[in-house]
């Protein structure tokens, strides 16, 4: 199997010389072919990570049984009741509490592998209280058993990454209340929205708490960034001064941290430097994304990079000279400080032997150093 | 009306409340305020203002629009033509679309948005009723691409592929598959789609 603990390793400690590892995410297309039964032949019968040997590129999204990065267990102190319905390929969740019920319903798609909400949780002032008080009462927890599990079986390949979810603003304009909701509360109910963005930034402080003395290399964001949910003034507001506020923490724990940016950045990069993450995954160039790979290059100075080539790439319909372009060209401009990967993920109706064609890329790259 | 511009939801109310009342046409106060809208576009464009600001004015407007309500005769909008917009089937991706919506109606079209996941029938069923001259659809997953060429086929079964323009939208759509799947254009960002259907209307005058 391609790509070592220590090649990766190298790339957060910016060592020179180590080998580049090929990272790709393949859960999705794994997960969608298969509910559609359009895996090639040759993976029937095969896990996730089977597949990413008979590859021969390195693993990701398998830490745990069942595959999925580690992330923290919820446990809640106050009173609430989830309630869960499902209506044809509608899935209803309420959360009773004494403040009140709150509802969302998610949608499933591509075969059921994935959901996007339908109806947003917080809908209006008297949701945000019942949220409140949820959010009050609930504690995060190491996961002991998925660690346990994926230190056992990916221990000495991977280092340990945890993936935490949005942080505040994102949730709320991702999640729980949808971006217009999210600007029209922001601009008509500034302090209640204070206060709930408050609430879910003290999640993150006991999630860093609870990787003390647990080996986590990198406590990984999953924002989903894009200036136009985000644009400037918002990053600079609300996103700048989160990330001050916990990065002194992660990076006191000796833990390195990324975000996950995989919309339009351009307008961002100007304000990277200020979050002081230590890597971005999923960053886009063209024709994909919203900038060229010498513009990712000078935003991200000192900003490693997971990822970055154009998943539209890996389609049938568009040609093997550009993604071969593409990859040589992300190779020269980010290596050493680089894990490649597709940006954001491989489509489920990807050409998978295009891992291959790139893999080989890689190695030649390396037997060439 | 510069209370559009600054997002003042009662000065912008009350003006066109109080215009109303003096006798002043709908028609004439909306056009006041679209110019207000105009110039948030024009801002947008700039790169001063960004997408929340473009949903506040909207607010705002719609706000205002509620007012004078009372005052309105049949409908208002739509000199430049008739757009149908959609999310397809599958994908749930729409803050692009959303920015075409909010200039477009600016710009002077009437701009039917279907919203986010709708099958192909539906989209050809609206582009017939409507008798839309213009079909933008906005697509983010690369499988959901394949249901761009579907919608072709289904106006083309309805005889409606010569009477409308189709533009496509969004961060995968690459010229090679703009050509496969038959459409008129396609667009990287809101701001070219929404360039894309100016010329076309203009282009019909």
């Amino acid at each position: 199997m391609a790509g070592t603990l220590d090649n990766m390793m190298a790339v957060y400690q910016r060592r020179e010389g180590a080998d580049l590892v090929f990272q790709p995410r393949l859960s999705h297309w794994y997960a969608a072919n298969t509910a559609a039964g359009t895996l090639p032949e040759k993976y029937h019968g095969m896990y996730l990570d089977e597949i990413y040997k008979e590859l021969d590129v390195t693993p990701r999204e398998v830490w745990r049984p069942g595959g999925g990065y580690l992330g923290f267990a919820t446990k809640q102190e106050n009173e609430v009741e989830r309630w869960v319905g499902k209506k044809e390929d509608h899935i209803v969740i309420e959360y009773r509490t004494p403040k009140g019920t709150i509802r969302e319903v998610e949608r499933r798609t591509e075969h059921g592998t994935s959901t996007y909400w339908s109806e947003y949780l917080l809908k209006d002032l008297k949701d945000i209280e019942v949220y409140k008080y949820i959010l009050e009462g609930q504690r995060y927890e190491w996961d002991q058993r998925s660690h346990e599990w994926g230190k056992k079986r990916f221990g000495d390949l991977l280092p340990l990454k945890v993936r935490v979810p949005h942080s505040p603003l994102m949730d709320v304009t991702v999640h729980l209340m949808g971006f217009k909701q999210t600007v029209l509360m922001l601009w008509r109910h500034p302090k209640e929205m204070g206060e709930l963005m408050q609430l879910l930034e003290n999640g993150f402080y006991q999630m860093i708490d609870e990787c003390k003395g647990k080996s986590v290399v990198e406590f990984g964001f999953g924002n989903n960034m894009h200036q136009d949910m985000c644009p400037p003034p918002y990053f600079k507001k609300y996103v700048i001064p989160f990330f001050e506020r916990v990065m002194p923490r992660i990076h006191a724990m000796g833990m390195y941290s990324t975000d996950h940016w995989d919309g339009y950045v351009k307008q961002l990069f100007p304000l990277l430097k200020a979050t002081q993450l230590d890597g971005l995954e999923c960053v886009t160039p063209v024709p994909q994304g919203d900038v060229t790979i010498n513009e990712m290059q000078e935003g991200m100075k000192g900003i490693f990079l997971r990822d970055g080539i154009p998943a539209v790439l890996f389609c049938p319909w568009s040609s093997l000279k550009e993604l071969e372009d593409t990859v040589r060209k992300l190779i020269k401009a980010f290596y050493p400080r680089l894990i490649l990967g597709v940006s954001d993920l491989f489509p489920a109706n990807g050409d998978i032997e295009r891992i291959r064609f790139v893999n080989k890329i890689v190695q030649e790259f390396n037997d060439s150093k | 009306m510069d209370s559009v511009v600054s997002f003042d939801v009662e000065s912008t109310k009350e003006e066109a409340l109080a215009l109303a009342r003096q006798g002043v046409p709908a028609d004439m106060i909306i056009e006041k305020m679209t110019e207000g809208m105009n110039e948030v576009g024009k801002k947008y464009e700039a790169g001063e203002f960004f997408v929340p600001e473009l949903i506040m004015a909207g607010e705002t407007m719609k706000e205002a629009l509620e007012v004078l309500r009372p005052y309105m005769t049949g409908e208002t909008g739509g000199k430049e033509g008739t757009v149908v917009l959609a999310t397809v089937a599958g994908d749930i991706h729409d803050i692009g679309k959303n920015i075409v919506v909010t200039l477009l109606t600016t710009a002077g079209f009437k701009v039917i948005d279907l919203g986010v996941d709708v099958p192909a029938e539906k989209i050809v069923e609206a582009v017939k009723k409507s008798r839309a001259q213009i079909l933008g659809m906005s697509a983010l997953l690369t499988t959901n691409l394949e249901q761009i060429p579907i919608v072709i086929e289904g106006l083309k079964k309805e005889g409606l592929r010569n009477k409308v323009k189709v533009i496509v939208g969004g961060a995968t759509v690459t010229e090679e598959f703009a050509k496969k799947a038959g459409v008129d254009a396609y667009a990287k960002d809101a701001l070219t789609g929404v360039r894309v259907c100016k010329s076309w209307a203009k282009s019909r005058q």
